[in-house]
């Protein structure tokens, strides 16, 4: 199969992200898992507008 | 003593699923496609059931109301909103109440020129090795009048469209949600499918290249074709996954359009169009999610290779084919639906439709796997008394 640099379900990767933070002082889980849950909706509603509209 | 509405809904997702899975139900379950016929039958027009999200969403509830024996029906048949695609300004519609008649149904308006064409014939590269950077950098700048690509002066309008696209679309979600729930609890109907499934290679042609285009790529680069439609699958895949049913009790929804037979050659489909369309289809259904292959137009001589497919992954819709012959060819291994006929709703007569349903209800119910619908989508032009008799007929014949 064709392999691209898109990852299904992902705009902006955590790790990409991550680099923009010299720190991070509390629960790194915690930012990570609401920057990927708002990744996830854009993703999907970027599709959407291709599939759906 | 009256059901409950929760007794009812509980029934009628039984009979559904266990006809979606060849299984054979108490009543054959009457599922219909009713889009723009539901405003009808509301009291709404076209335009009220395209424009405004509320009244579109309510006319299918009203629908149910209306009309006793709707087992299953789809909650968003007319499925663009067009309040949602006007603010930001989405190129490729026609909207009924602004550039038709407010009782004309929505139109999608194809580019007919490579100038036009929403992906150039030289941007396969780009497509291909980014889907998700293309559509966004470029593709959707390219359909919307106020969007404009990284790299362009920036606008007011651009920044606008961006903010009411997204408003517009997770609030247009939201009210999918309340309403798929009013069915349950007010109408006791089973909201029909969840989650839509594009074929590659349809969503290359519909909306990248279009019709034209593609088939012009197909003879001057047919690698790349082949490389975009494998560079949009796992996207594809993913998508209709992510927006299915999370209770993997009803199915999604695959629109089927140029793998029918009138558009290109078998040796086409065969390469081009079946690959990765098999391929996403099965990853669907390892993901417990059935697909209503909803096959507009006519099949005939691709229909064999879908018996390639899992037993029960499918439901196969017949539109323009023979369903003898569907059910000859595909019916052991996978659902049917379909069987009455569009223009028969729309100029026969209640008499007319009952004796086609209960000659499907006789051919098809007693082997179990057989759902009642029109050929194709329900629209204005449905009159609603057949539409009526439809359901009566199913009432009266369908307990097999």
């Amino acid at each position: 199969m064709q392999e691209t640099k898109s990852v299904p379900g992902v705009c902006f990767p955590w790790e990409e992200k991550k680099k923009e933070y010299t720190e991070i002082k509390g629960d790194e889980e915690v930012v990570k898992a609401w920057w990927e849950t708002y990744d996830v909706h854009a993703y999907v509603h970027l599709w959407f507008c291709v599939t759906g509209l | 003593m009256a059901k409950s509405m929760q007794e009812l809904y509980d029934e009628r997702m039984d009979r559904y699923w266990k006809a979606n899975h060849l299984q054979k139900p108490d009543k054959v379950p009457f599922r219909p496609c009713a889009a723009e016929l539901a405003g009808k039958i509301a009291g709404y027009t076209a335009q009220q059931v395209t424009h405004d999200p509320d009244l579109g969403l309510d006319a299918v509830v009203k629908m149910c109301q209306a009309v006793p024996g709707i087992d299953a029906t789809v909650v968003n048949m007319v499925f663009v909103n067009t309040s949602v695609t006007e603010s930001y300004g989405l190129k490729y519609y026609k909207v009924p109440g602004i550039d038709l008649d407010a009782d004309d149904s929505f139109q999608y308006i194809e580019p007919q020129t490579e100038e036009d064409a929403f992906m150039k014939v030289e941007e396969y590269d780009r497509f291909i090795e980014d889907p998700n950077e293309f559509v966004m950098n470029v593709w959707l700048p390219r359909t919307s009048k106020y969007m404009v690509p990284p790299g362009e002066q920036n606008t007011w309008k651009n920044n606008l469209a961006w903010l009411k696209n997204g408003i517009a679309i997770q609030q247009y979600f939201q009210k999918l949600g309340a309403n798929v729930a009013r069915m349950q609890t007010e109408t006791g109907t089973v909201s029909s499918l969840a989650g839509a499934l594009k074929a590659p290679f349809d969503i290359l042609a519909d909306k990248f290249r279009g019709f034209r285009g593609i088939a012009y790529d197909l003879h001057r680069c047919p690698d790349k074709v082949l490389k975009a439609t494998e560079a949009v699958a796992p996207h594809m895949a993913w998508n209709c996954i992510a927006t299915a049913d999370p209770s993997r009790k009803v199915p999604c929804s695959h629109w089927m359009h140029r793998g029918a037979t009138g558009f290109f050659s078998e040796e086409v489909f065969e390469k081009f169009h079946w690959p990765t369309l098999k391929m996403v289809t099965e990853q669907i259904w390892e993901a417990g999610i059935q697909t209503i292959y909803y096959a507009e137009g006519k099949w005939a001589r691709n229909l064999k290779h879908f018996r390639q497919l899992p037993e029960q992954s499918i439901i196969f819709h017949c539109d323009k084919d023979d369903i003898y012959e569907v059910k000859r060819v595909l019916g052991d291994r996978f659902a049917i639906s379909g069987g009455v006929p569009n223009d028969m709703l729309a100029f026969g007569e209640p008499a007319d439709v009952k004796k086609r349903v209960k000659q499907l209800i006789t051919d098809f119910g007693p082997d179990g796997g057989y759902l009642l619908d029109a050929e194709a989508i329900m629209q204005q032009d449905v009159k609603v008394e057949n539409f009526i008799a439809m359901a009566q007929a199913c009432e009266e014949y369908g307990y097999i």
